[in-house]
C-alpha cells in the first residue's frame, strides 16, 4: 500500500545515496597468506595447473598420473616452501603498496625456485642433462606463470568480494530497521513518557545508538564489548515491551580486546526474540554465551520457541543469511555457523578467529 | 432509550503492557470530548473472550500480532458467539485493529474498507475510529477468513454461558450430527455449530474425510482394521487415544492405502 511503497522509496534513496558514497573502490591487496582458506586455494589452484600440464604432455590416459607425479615432485618443494616463507613474511608483505608486494612474491618465487634447483639434486638436475640453463630458466618462467596467475585470481576474487561485502552492509542496514522493532519500540517508549520520563529518555538513548551503529558505514571488525553492549541495549529495549515474559542469560567468559563484525550479535538477538520468545504465550529465557577456545572465538545463542507444529512466523531470515555471507566474505573456511533446531529450541553457533585489538 | 448518548464501551486486547497502557492514555484524553468508558482488557484471545461474555462492549481495539492467536483470528472468534448469550443490543462489538507493521494485514484492510490503528497511535486517528465506530457495520466472517489466508488454530465451543477455546491439533476427528458437529479430543466431546463442509475446506492440510459425515485428522491415524460383518472390502479406521473404531465409507476406501 501506500506506506509500503513509500518505505521502497526510501529504501532505494539510502542504497543509491550509499553506492555514490562508495564509489571508489577499495586499493587492491594481497591475499592473507595466513589464511587458511588463501593456502588450501593456492595449493589446490597450482595442482590444477599441473594436472592441466600432465593431461598436455601425456600420450594416454595411463600416463596421466605418471606425468602428474613427476610435475608434483618438481613442484611441490618449492610450493610449500613459498608458502612457508610467505606465511612467515606476511607482516612485512602487508606494508607494502599491491604492486610492490606483488613483485616481492614473484622475487621470492624466484629466489625459491634457484634455490631448490642448486640443492635439489638429481631430482632438478638429471646427469644425463647436465650441463645447461635451460631447465632452471624453464622452472623460473613456470614459477612466475604460477605465482602470477594466482596472484591475478586473489586480486580478481577481492574485487568481486569486496562488491559482495558492500552489498551485505547494505543489506545489514535494511534488514536491522525491521519494521515491527521500529514502531513497537516507539509505542512503547511513548506509553511511559507520561509516567515515566526518565525510564523514556533512557529508552530512546538506547534506540538511537542501536540505529546509529545500524546507520554507521561499519568497519570490518569492531570490539568486542562494544557489540555486547549494543547487544544489552537492544534486550533492555524488548523488555520495556514483554517484560517478565524476555530474559536473557548472559555467559560471557572473558575474552579480552577480541574484535568481531559489527552487528552480528544484534541480529542473533533479535531473531531469537522475534522467533522464539515473542510467540510464546508465557515468553521465556534466551541464553547467550560468548568464549574463547585457543585461537577460537565462540558465540552461542539458544532460544526456545514453539514447537514446529505451528507455522513459522512470517519475517525474513535475512539477518541470518546476511550474517552467514558476511562470515564467510571476511574469514573464509576459518568461521563456521551452525544451526541446531530441535522441536523446541533453536540454537546457533558460530565459530570465528579470535582477532585481537591492537593496543592503541 | 437513545443509545448515541451512552457511553461507548470500549474494550482493549494487546498482549504488550505498555501498548494497553498507551491506549489507555490515549481513551482518557478521548474522553474529554466522547463520553467512553474503558471496560476492560485482556492480553490474550481466552482472555478477551472470558472477559467480553461477562462486560459486553460496543467496541474493541484489537492487536494483530499476538502470541498462541492473533487478532484476526479472535475477531472470528468473536463473530461466532450467539447474541442471546450477551444480551447485547450490538453484538458483535465493531472491531478497530491495531497493528506496528503488517503489509499483508493493512493491505487487506484498505481493500475492504476495515478501520484500523497504526501503531505508534495518534489521538486524532483513535478518536475519528471511535467517532465512526458507531455507524459501523460490524465485520462479516467471510470478510474475516479473507484476512487470514491460514486456518484458525482453535475452534470456539459456546458451553452453558462459557467459550472453550479448543486448540485444533487436540482434535481426533469431527463428526456431522443432526444440527451441529462433534468435536472429538482424547477427553471430551464438543458441539460446535459450523458445516462440516466448511471445516473441511478450511482445515484441508489436517484432516481427511472417511465418510459423508466425518473428518479425521491425519496425524490421529493409528492403523486401519477390516470390518468383518459388511464384506472384505469394508474398514475401518484407528485412532490414536480413542477405542472407537469409525468406519470408512465405500467411497472413501482408498484412504487405506494411502494412509496405511
Amino acid at each position: 500500500m501506500y506506506q509500503n511503497e513509500a518505505w521502497k522509496t526510501v529504501k532505494f534513496t539510502a542504497m543509491n545515496k550509499a553506492r555514490s558514497i562508495k564509489q571508489n573502490a577499495p586499493p587492491d591487496a594481497l591475499p592473507n597468506f595466513r589464511n587458511l582458506g588463501v593456502t588450501l586455494r593456492i595449493l589446490l589452484i597450482s595442482n590444477g595447473l599441473a594436472l592441466l600440464q600432465a593431461l598436455l604432455q601425456a600420450n594416454g590416459w595411463a600416463e596421466i598420473p605418471l606425468r602428474m607425479m613427476q610435475i608434483a615432485t618438481l613442484l611441490t618443494p618449492i610450493l610449500l616452501s613459498s608458502l612457508l616463507l610467505l606465511w612467515a613474511i606476511q607482516p612485512w608483505l602487508n606494508r607494502l603498496a599491491y604492486w610492490h608486494g606483488a613483485l616481492a612474491v614473484n622475487v621470492l618465487v624466484i629466489m625459491l625456485t634457484v634455490f631448490t634447483y642448486y640443492f635439489g639434486g638429481e631430482l632438478y638436475r638429471p646427469p644425463d642433462r647436465d650441463g645447461t640453463y635451460f631447465d632452471m630458466v624453464r622452472y623460473i618462467l613456470l614459477g612466475v606463470l604460477v605465482s602470477s596467475i594466482l596472484l591475478m585470481y586473489f586480486r580478481w576474487r577481492s574485487q568481486v568480494l569486496s562488491r559482495a561485502l558492500h552489498e551485505a552492509r547494505l543489506q545489514v542496514l535494511r534488514a536491522r530497521i525491521r519494521p515491527h522493532f521500529l514502531f513497537n519500540t516507539i509505542n512503547a517508549v511513548l506509553s511511559i513518557v507520561r509516567t515515566q520520563p526518565r525510564q523514556a529518555e533512557i529508552a530512546l538513548q538506547d534506540m538511537s545508538d542501536l540505529f546509529r551503529m545500524a546507520m554507521a558505514d561499519t568497519q570490518d571488525l569492531v570490539p568486542l564489548r562494544q557489540e555486547i553492549e549494543l547487544g544489552r541495549q537492544y534486550i533492555t529495549l524488548e523488555q520495556l515491551r514483554m517484560g517478565e515474559r524476555l530474559q536473557v542469560e548472559w555467559q560471557v567468559a572473558e575474552v579480552g580486546g577480541a574484535l568481531i563484525p559489527p552487528l552480528l550479535l544484534q541480529p542473533l538477538l533479535e531473531n531469537a526474540v522475534y522467533h522464539g520468545i515473542e510467540p510464546l504465550p508465557q515468553g521465556g529465557s534466551i541464553r547467550v554465551e560468548l568464549w574463547r577456545s585457543g585461537d577460537e572465538l565462540r558465540l552461542k545463542v539458544e532460544n526456545p520457541c514453539p514447537a514446529r507444529d505451528t507455522a513459522p512466523r512470517p519475517g525474513n531470515r535475512m539477518a541470518l543469511q546476511n550474517i552467514r555471507e558476511r562470515l564467510a566474505l571476511l574469514f573464509d573456511v576459518e568461521a563456521h555457523y551452525k544451526v541446531d533446531s530441535g522441536k523446541n529450541f533453536y540454537r546457533v553457533e558460530i565459530t570465528l578467529p579470535y582477532l585481537k585489538e591492537k593496543a592503541v | 432509550m437513545n443509545l448515541v448518548e451512552l457511553p461507548l464501551r470500549v474494550f482493549i486486547v494487546d498482549d504488550e503492557l505498555p501498548a494497553r497502557n498507551r491506549l489507555r492514555d490515549l481513551l482518557r484524553d478521548c474522553s474529554e470530548q466522547l463520553p467512553l468508558d474503558v471496560v476492560g482488557e485482556a492480553g490474550n484471545g481466552q482472555e478477551a473472550l472470558d472477559k467480553l461474555m461477562k462486560t459486553p462492549a460496543d467496541v474493541v481495539l484489537l492487536d494483530i500480532r499476538m502470541p498462541q492467536m492473533d487478532g484476526i483470528e479472535l475477531a472470528q472468534h468473536l463473530n461466532r458467539l450467539p447474541k442471546s448469550v450477551l444480551g447485547m443490543s450490538k453484538w458483535p462489538p465493531v472491531i478497530i485493529f491495531t497493528t506496528a507493521y503488517d503489509a499483508y494485514a493493512i493491505k487487506a484492510f484498505e481493500l475492504h474498507a476495515i478501520d484500523y490503528l497504526l501503531k505508534p497511535i495518534r489521538l486524532k486517528r483513535l478518536f475519528e475510529a471511535l467517532t465512526r465506530a458507531r455507524e459501523a457495520v460490524p465485520l462479516q466472517t467471510e470478510v474475516l477468513r479473507d484476512l487470514l489466508p491460514e486456518p484458525r488454530k482453535f475452534l470456539s465451543i459456546h458451553e452453558r454461558g462459557k467459550i472453550h477455546l479448543v486448540p485444533i491439533e487436540q482434535v481426533l476427528f469431527l463428526r456431522a450430527e443432526l444440527k451441529y458437529v462433534t468435536v472429538r479430543t482424547a477427553e471430551h466431546e464438543y458441539l460446535l455449530e459450523e458445516s462440516l463442509i466448511a471445516l473441511e475446506q478450511e482445515f484441508a492440510a489436517r484432516f481427511v474425510r472417511i465418510h459423508r459425515n466425518c473428518l479425521v485428522a491425519k496425524d490421529a491415524i493409528e492403523g486401519f482394521e477390516r470390518d468383518g460383518e459388511e464384506g472384505e472390502n469394508s474398514w475401518r479406521v484407528k485412532l490414536k487415544g480413542l477405542g472407537e473404531l469409525l468406519a470408512i465409507s465405500r467411497r472413501q476406501q482408498h484412504i487405506v492405502k494411502e494412509f496405511g
